[in-house]
């Protein structure tokens, strides 16, 4: 792993947070490069994949953070920022704001506007995190981590059960708050 | 609403959810009887919660090709400033190619339309320019012509020539690839990237998408200096919690062509090019890439830890000289390969001459092979004359001529083995070996005139052989061996 010990990252003391978003996030960005423009298709990796690879690349460098479940909440916070910075810079929210009112519920149920959503659903995750740290914590790891309960769970140091309980709560709270814009 | 009483409606939308509505009804009216507004609130969260189909039930990295690629197409007909657009080429990292007419000139040109996340920071648009002035300042057959960097209203465009042809990525999927293509491919391409070089423009993406075939065979590089945009390391932005959209470097990269120094976020110069370059002639020749990987992340490990099998073996009838030039491109450190494309074109030019005198290394075989010949001969003269005049003098002659003759006869028999197997490590060897096998040959024919003297009193006849002996070691090492070795290798190592 000599591409993060050259970057000092095996210093004893892990750095702050701060100095290792950006880092985290050149990682994540070379190995989504690899699964967007894949030479030869059927070389794609999957989605999940990738923040795995990020993970278990950085995971295996001689563990730089004192804890893994850092590492994957900084992953999967820059996933969201790098897919919502994509997102606007394609001009999601014009195609967004178009929608009528009664074709957006149905599009949101159907899962079917990923991209133009993602900025709406930027804005009401931060207004989640304000109410509670820990739901928009959990939605950055399934939605844009793409990690599997069992996995979420692990990260922020609850059950299963318990993180199937407030996944549902945040998808209710996030479904109302984008399907009903005016009433938050 | 206060915390407490998000905090009860949290705990009872989370029992309640699972429930039937009686039951969650029920359990409202039993758990919240005293406050309206948490009833109303959970009613409300699980209205939304049955609504809410599969929201958010698959990841967004799903979509994310998806998401990526919805970079909207320009309609056929579009008029962009001056230009037509016509239908769509292709398209690369940085955005859509079109063919399109320029009605200032009634040219057609290839137009490509920049990404705008790409060119949103004002940075980055500046150093775009910067590097299209560059590119169009070349002008050589190999390099596809960049006309102009248009900007119109507020997106960046690029015009440059229009290439009729294929890409060598068909050439190499379609196994369209002959061995006597591969020679010149490299060389045309070589003297591209050197006139590049020369220039100051450094590619730093060159694959086999990016090199042309025309129509009446030649190759073309497009995309110089173009292809890619260097990622700027995340500053002050980026720690205030905001990634700058010119960060956003998803689009870039073929790391199956990168150099380990540009995979590590190091410094790319033309040895980059040069490395990108012995993959793609490695791809070209074998029609498999020299660091194929299961995924391509294992081929970035590849990259970065592992040496490629030689390419002599797997393209028997290529010069051998092209794969020492190959060999040298993918080494690991930049200051092992060429240090640009001009060097290419000048190791090429040898290896070709010396494919060309390619019979002239019978005549260094057959060479290496009478020598190592003459040596047992000169062994077996010396124990002649030990049989005729044994004196402690004569075995020691014989047992020292025995022993040179067979290092010898084992060096010069590696030589040859080396040439035949393993040819991208012979120069190497010869370097090695030249020098101790010089003074073989001489410590051999000094031996074999002690041995003429001591027998010249006794015996005329082995004591001539002896001296005819030496004398055509000496001559061969002397004489014939640095002609056979340069008519073979252009060289006297």
């Amino acid at each position: 792993m000599r591409t993060w010990s050259a970057t000092g990252f095996m210093s004893s003391q892990p750095p702050p947070a701060e100095e290792l978003a950006p880092l985290v996030y050149d990682e994540l960005r070379r190995i989504a490069a690899h699964y967007i423009r894949g030479e030869r298709p059927g070389q794609t990796l999957q989605a999940t994949a990738l923040v795995h690879e990020a993970y278990l690349r950085l995971a295996n460098a001689g563990a730089p953070w004192h804890d893994k479940r850092h590492f994957v909440g900084i992953a999967a916070r820059s996933m969201r920022q790098i897919l919502v910075e994509r997102a606007r810079a394609r001009g999601a929210q014009k195609r967004w704001a178009g929608l009528d009112r009664v074709t957006l519920t149905d599009a949101l149920a159907l899962a079917a506007p990923d991209a133009a959503m993602l900025p709406a659903l930027d804005e009401a995750l931060t207004r989640l995190e304000a109410i509670d740290p820990q739901q928009a914590r959990l939605v950055e790891l399934r939605y844009f981590a793409g990690l599997s309960i069992e996995e979420a769970a692990d990260a922020l140091a609850i059950s299963p059960a318990t993180l199937k309980r407030r996944w549902a709560l945040a998808r209710a709270w996030l479904f109302r708050e984008l399907s009903e814009p005016a009433s938050s | 609403m206060t915390s407490e009483q998000r905090r009860r409606v949290a705990a009872l939308f989370e029992v309640a959810f699972e429930l039937s509505p009686g039951d969650a009804a029920r359990l409202l009216a039993a758990e919240a009887a005293d406050d309206a507004a948490v009833r109303e609130e959970v009613l409300s969260l699980l209205a939304s919660h049955s609504r809410a189909g599969e929201f958010l039930q698959y990841p967004i990295a799903d979509a994310v090709p998806q998401l990526l690629d919805d970079d909207p197409a320009i309609t056929p007909g579009t008029v962009v400033g001056t230009y037509t657009i016509g239908r769509e080429l292709g398209r690369g990292g940085m955005g859509r190619v079109y063919f399109a007419t320029d009605a200032r000139l009634g040219r057609t040109v290839a137009l490509k339309a920049l990404a705008p996340h790409l060119v949103r920071d004002p940075a980055q648009r500046e150093r775009l320019r910067r590097e299209a002035r560059a590119a169009a300042s070349l002008s050589h057959p190999g390099v596809c012509t960049v006309y102009a960097l248009e900007e119109i209203d507020g997106d960046l465009y690029i015009a440059s020539e229009l290439v009729d042809g294929h890409t060598l990525r068909d050439e190499i999927a379609s196994g369209r690839r002959h061995a006597r293509d591969v020679l010149p491919t490299a060389r045309e391409l070589a003297a591209a990237l050197a006139a590049a070089h020369a220039a100051g423009v450094v590619h730093r993406d060159l694959k086999p998408e990016n090199v042309m075939r025309t129509r009446d065979g030649h190759v073309k590089v497009l995309d110089f200096g173009l292809a890619r945009i260097d990622v700027v390391r995340p500053g002050a932005d980026a720690l205030a919690g905001r990634v700058p959209v010119t960060h956003d470097g998803i689009v870039v990269g073929t790391p199956a062509y990168m150099a380990p120094e540009q995979i590590e976020g190091g410094a790319v110069d033309r040895r980059t090019d040069v490395f990108a370059f012995g993959v793609l002639i490695y791809e070209f020749a074998s029609g498999v890439h020299p660091f194929a990987g299961i995924s391509p992340l294992a081929t970035v490990a590849r990259v970065l830890e592992h040496d490629p099998q030689p390419l002599g073996p797997r393209c028997p009838d290529m010069p051998a000289g092209v794969s020492e030039v190959v060999a040298r491109c993918l080494q690991k450190r930049p200051s092992d390969r060429f240090g640009s494309a001009a060097e290419i074109v000048g190791a090429l030019h040898s290896a070709v001459d010396a494919g060309a005198a390619g019979d002239h290394t019978t005549w260094w075989r057959t060479h290496q092979v009478i020598v190592s010949m003459v040596y047992v001969a000169s062994a077996i003269l010396a124990w002649q004359i030990k049989e005729w005049v044994e004196t402690p003098l004569t075995v020691a002659l014989f047992v020292a001529l025995g022993g040179l003759a067979t290092v010898g006869a084992v060096l010069r028999g590696h030589l040859v083995f080396t040439e035949r197997m393993n040819r991208p490590h012979l120069a190497g060897e010869r370097r090695r070996t030249g020098r101790p096998m010089l003074v073989i040959d001489f410590l051999i024919a000094a031996l074999l005139l002690a041995d003429a003297i001591v027998t010249a009193g006794v015996r005329a006849l082995p004591a001539v052989s002896a001296v005819s002996v030496a004398v055509g070691v000496l001559l061969a090492a002397v004489v014939l061996e640095p002609a056979t070795t340069r008519a073979a290798f252009g060289d006297e190592a």
